[in-house]
């Protein structure tokens, strides 16, 4: 039991401030008094000093504070590395089992202590059991995050903090100087030691770090710095390096290749330029091969999504022949300020008399069909070929190009007309294999009778026709004709069908169908009539603009338009192989069903892809767990009840960033030791860190006035009374 | 497949022109269609009725787009005029004051995109053309009509064409009413119709310059459909440095 004196605890620090300054102004009045009038004022001075000692008093109460306390171990933060770089071989164990170890070590030479045990990667630390880990939380160390989080906690302020991790830590950077070093680190205001859980370096040749100069727009090229290095005693001069795209049912694309020299430093850089055609997410690998003695070969090889950007969409757009229907398409597109149009039309056939002497007087240039169709295919971002006749003007030769060209990622919309689909000589051929219909070898390549394209139950809910029904609802104007169509192919989406014809197998034939083609989209539109949305006594109840919901719908949902997918998917966090993946799924109100979720490797394999099913729920989105997959590039595709399927492409590493440089950095962990008074120690010292000194806890508390405060007013009164009259005896005011 | 030439299906088209049909098959609901449009109080074509399917055989003979050889008439007041989006308006004395139905039925056309040819019969004395322009600023009062410069692409679209030909030479230049670079009526001042017509196997008009003249009021014609059907399509930038040059060889 200790015992000590104190004042009343509902006086405030405002008010002793105020007081002590008020007393001070009326001690030093009573001075200046003595001095002016001398020994007549000392009864004056004497008695205003005693009333200013009891008024004090008075307001102050004095009390008297026994109390009772005991000594406890200190509070100590230990702070250990669990980002995915911890996953690191360490010999034959793992950093993590290291820095696990270490904690161990750290617990047992402070068993006095209080310890609380965080785990610490990315953001806030969260309670960690040494027993057992779990799983690593991200590729960053941000050891600033984690401290800054500490010292916004409340409760009790640690005495101490361990930081048990490699130091390869992602903050505080390590060239910082020392001012800025110390304000990161010392914000806490306790000493920070530090535990090195490894020394060893592993032999490693790696991609250390890939950066890119500004964002990926498509069809520009796009400059990325590749940082390749050598550590741990591996010896490399020269080390080959590619860049590839991974796509769908398609082999990697070398978008650009290079040589890292390093002839003997550490690391080299080298840039090179690569041009993503696509937008959307891209899925793209840089790879390098590593010398023998390879310790970490994971990351020799890192894979990562560019969100590809579109300024506009480039479209080339190729018609048979001038009509009606091509003139409002074009009209269309040229208003549309986000399509870059390249247009080709047909005007003029071998059979035309133009009455001309000679071509000087024609306005007409040569279809430069060789040109179009393998020099500038893959500069476009969609083509639309409207009624021209493949074989006539010489696009057959081509059509395998253009069946490549979709798979790997173009656009393609085929309108329809006499020399369309199979009138155009497009049965059987390559570009069949993309469209989203068959075509087969049809008797008739057209139908001349009359009709009104009825919607499917698909068309009702899928969202490219959702502006048009807004405009019109089910109605359509009626069409002259139509190609003659197959089946849609397996994947594929009919929104129209003929509400008379069928197809061999006896079901509707198609009239406007949508399907994936390896990365690419195709459309089919097996009519010639859709101008009459623009221009018709049917256009005039929308004044045209259902034509343009139409198109916009069309053309969003073939350039991968998030507006136009009947649902989102994204990474609820990024994925790691060997480990599930979550996607998030989110449909689109208007969308129900339930939710078949497809989940395939990209490139070309034979694997099987994997097939989820869940209900999906009435709102919001349904997390869906998948995998675990091998690194690589996947490609899921999500569809919610019959509405058409929404893609989504990820990429998925071994260690990602966090492996990227597998070096233990030891002068960075000594520095923070150093400059907030810790010490630093490596694994095989963690049991000699400083514990520090016991915390005092009180248990019991009594709080007794000596006084009680009417009796010190009445006091103050009565000296402030004698005051009052020696004042007067004096002749003072 | 089997393939049709194109003048045995000229010919077939030809045949059709007796028979005459609506909007056709597969392909031919968007054909060309020089529709005769008929309004105001008087209207007189003086023969040139022929004019217009003439005009249509002569696109179809000479380019690959498709045309109706039969050409309509439509009212300026019904809902058919919005049907499609061409009609020439043609006439030799001043057409009256429109109703206001027929004001309301150009607005709508006009407001879809449609395009009118206004056709003087009789450029000579001008009455057509001057009550054509009076009564459509009313239909488009904030769009007076403007001269179109010798490097407009209605004289590129198909032939290189450097001034408006017809019967009579007219003033030498193409007036149109512009909506943002798009024409919404283009005023021919050259009796086009009168150098298209035909009476049985003749032509039904003299032409003064010829064979010459009438070869390029065809030419004019056929300029101005493919205008209509593909609008602006000679001014795109992949056609520009060709077209240029070939302009420069003619002017030598």
């Amino acid at each position: 039991m200790s015992a000590r004196f104190s004042f009343a605890e509902d006086v405030s620090q405002a008010l002793l401030v105020a007081g002590g300054g008020l007393f001070a102004l009326a001690f030093v009045l009573l001075l200046v008094e003595l001095r002016l009038r001398g020994a007549g004022a000392r009864l004056v001075t004497l008695s205003g000093c005693l009333a200013l000692l009891l008024l004090a008093l008075a307001l102050l109460r004095p009390v008297r504070v026994q109390a009772e306390a005991s000594l406890v171990g200190a509070r100590v933060v230990m702070l250990v590395d669990r980002s995915r770089r911890m996953l690191l071989p360490d010999g034959k164990s793992t950093r993590e089992i290291a820095a696990r170890d270490a904690a161990r070590a750290v617990r047992q030479g402070m068993s006095d202590a209080r310890i609380s045990v965080l785990g610490f990667a990315e953001g806030e630390p969260t309670p960690l059991s040494l027993d057992a880990l779990g799983p690593t939380r991200g590729d960053d160390s941000d050891l600033v995050a984690a401290l800054g989080a500490l010292s916004r906690a409340g409760g009790e302020r640690p005495e101490a903090v361990v930081v048990v991790s490699d130091g390869r830590l992602t903050r505080p950077l390590p060239n910082l100087r020392d001012a800025e070093l110390s304000r990161l680190v010392g914000e806490l205001g306790v000493p920070i030691h530090t535990v090195l859980v490894t020394e060893r370096e592993p032999p490693d040749a790696a991609v250390r770090a890939l950066q890119t100069a500004g964002a990926a727009v498509a069809h520009q090229p796009l400059a990325l710095r590749i940082e390749i290095a050598c550590s741990g005693g591996l010896e490399c001069n020269e080390l080959p390096v590619e860049v590839r795209e991974l796509r769908q049912g398609e082999p990697p694309a070398v978008l650009a290749s290079g040589v890292a020299k390093l002839a003997g430093a550490p690391s080299a850089t080298l840039e090179l330029s690569i041009t993503l055609d696509r937008a959307g997410p891209r899925i793209v690998e840089v790879v390098t091969t590593a010398p023998e003695g390879d310790a970490v070969p994971e990351n020799d090889r890192r894979i990562v999504t560019f969100n590809v950007a579109r300024q506009r969409v480039r479209l080339l757009h190729v018609a048979g022949r001038p009509t009606y229907d091509v003139r409002s398409l074009r009209r269309w597109l040229k208003a549309d300020e986000s399509v870059d149009l390249v247009a080709f039309f047909i005007l003029r056939t071998d059979d035309d008399t133009p009455m001309t002497s000679d071509d000087s007087e024609l306005a007409l240039i040569p279809f430069p069909v060789d040109e179009l169709f393998t020099e500038h295919l893959p500069s476009f971002d969609a083509v639309v070929l409207q009624d021209i006749d493949a074989v006539t003007y010489r696009l057959a030769q081509h059509l395998p190009a253009l069946e490549r060209y979709v798979r790997a990622g173009g656009g393609l919309i085929m309108v329809g007309g006499p020399s369309s689909f199979g009138g155009g000589g497009y049965a059987r051929s390559p570009l069949e294999r993309v469209l989203p219909v068959e075509i087969g070898e049809p008797t008739r390549p057209f139908d001349l009778g009359e009709f009104v394209p009825r919607y499917t139950a698909v068309g009702r809910v899928a969202p490219p026709l959702l502006p048009l029904r807004e405009l019109v609802s089910e109605d359509l104007p009626r069409m002259v004709g139509s190609n003659t169509l197959g089946a849609a192919r397996d994947g594929s989406i009919v929104l129209w069908e003929h509400p008379d014809r069928s197809t061999k197998g006896g079901g509707p034939m198609p009239v406007l169908a949508l399907g994936d083609a390896g990365d690419g989209r195709s459309i089919a539109l097996a009519v010639d009539g859709t101008h009459e949305l623009a221009f018709s006594e049917f256009a005039e109840r929308t004044a045209g603009r259902a034509y343009g919901a139409l198109w916009d719908g069309l053309l969003g949902w073939l350039m991968r338009d998030p507006r136009y997918e009947a649902a989102r998917v994204r990474l609820a966090e990024p994925c790691v192989a060997g480990q599930k993946a979550k996607l998030e799924v989110t449909r689109l109100p208007g969308t129900e069903g339930e939710l078949e979720l497809v989940v395939e490797p990209l490139g070309v394999n034979e694997a099987k892809p994997s097939v989820h099913r869940a209900p999906m729920p009435a709102s919001g989105s349904l997390v869906v767990e998948v995998g675990p997959f091998t690194p690589g590039g996947y490609s899921a595709h999500a569809r919610v009840g019959k509405s058409p399927p929404t893609r989504f492409d990820f990429a998925c590493e071994r260690g990602g960033p966090a492996w990227s440089d597998t070096r233990p950095d030891a002068a960075r962990l000594e520095r923070i030791a150093k400059l907030s008074g810790g010490r630093f120690v490596t694994k095989s010292a963690a049991g000699s860190l400083p514990k520090p000194p016991p915390t005092e806890v009180a248990t019991l508390r009594e709080v007794t006035p000596i006084v009680p405060a009417w009796a010190w007013a009445l006091v103050a009164a009565c000296a402030l009374g004698w005051h009052w009259i020696e004042r007067r005896r004096a002749g003072l005011a | 497949m089997t393939e049709f030439s194109r003048r045995s299906a000229l010919g077939l088209a030809a045949l059709s022109a007796f028979f005459p049909s609506p909007a056709g098959a597969f392909g031919e609901a968007s054909a060309f269609n020089p529709r005769l449009l008929s309004a105001g109080a008087r209207q007189n074509l003086r023969g040139r009725e022929t004019g217009a399917a003439r005009w249509s055989w002569e696109l179809v003979r000479r380019t690959s787009a498709p045309a109706r050889l039969v050409a309509g008439r439509v009212n300026a007041d019904r809902p058919d005029l919005c049907a499609e989006p061409f009609a020439i308006w043609a006439g030799d004395s001043d057409v009256g004051s429109l109703s206001s139905s027929e004001v309301r039925g150009l607005s709508r056309f006009f407001a879809l995109g449609g395009l009118l040819l206004v056709d003087d019969s009789a450029p000579e004395a001008g009455a057509f053309a001057r009550s054509a322009r009076r009564e459509l600023a009313r239909v488009l009062p904030e769009s007076p009509p403007v001269r179109l410069d010798p490097s407009h692409v209605v004289y590129k679209t198909f032939y290189i064409l450097d001034r408006p030909y017809g019967r009579a030479p007219g003033t030498g230049s193409i007036e149109a009413i512009l909506r943002g670079k798009m024409a919404q009526a283009v005023f021919v001042g050259t009796d086009l119709l009168g150098a298209l017509s035909r009476v049985g196997e003749t032509w039904a008009f003299e032409v003064p310059g010829g064979n010459m003249q009438r070869e390029r009021a065809i030419r004019l014609a056929v300029n101005l459909a493919m205008y209509v059907l593909c609008s602006d399509y000679k001014d795109d930038q992949v056609h520009a440095p060709w077209l240029m040059r070939r302009r420069a060889g003619l002017r030598r």
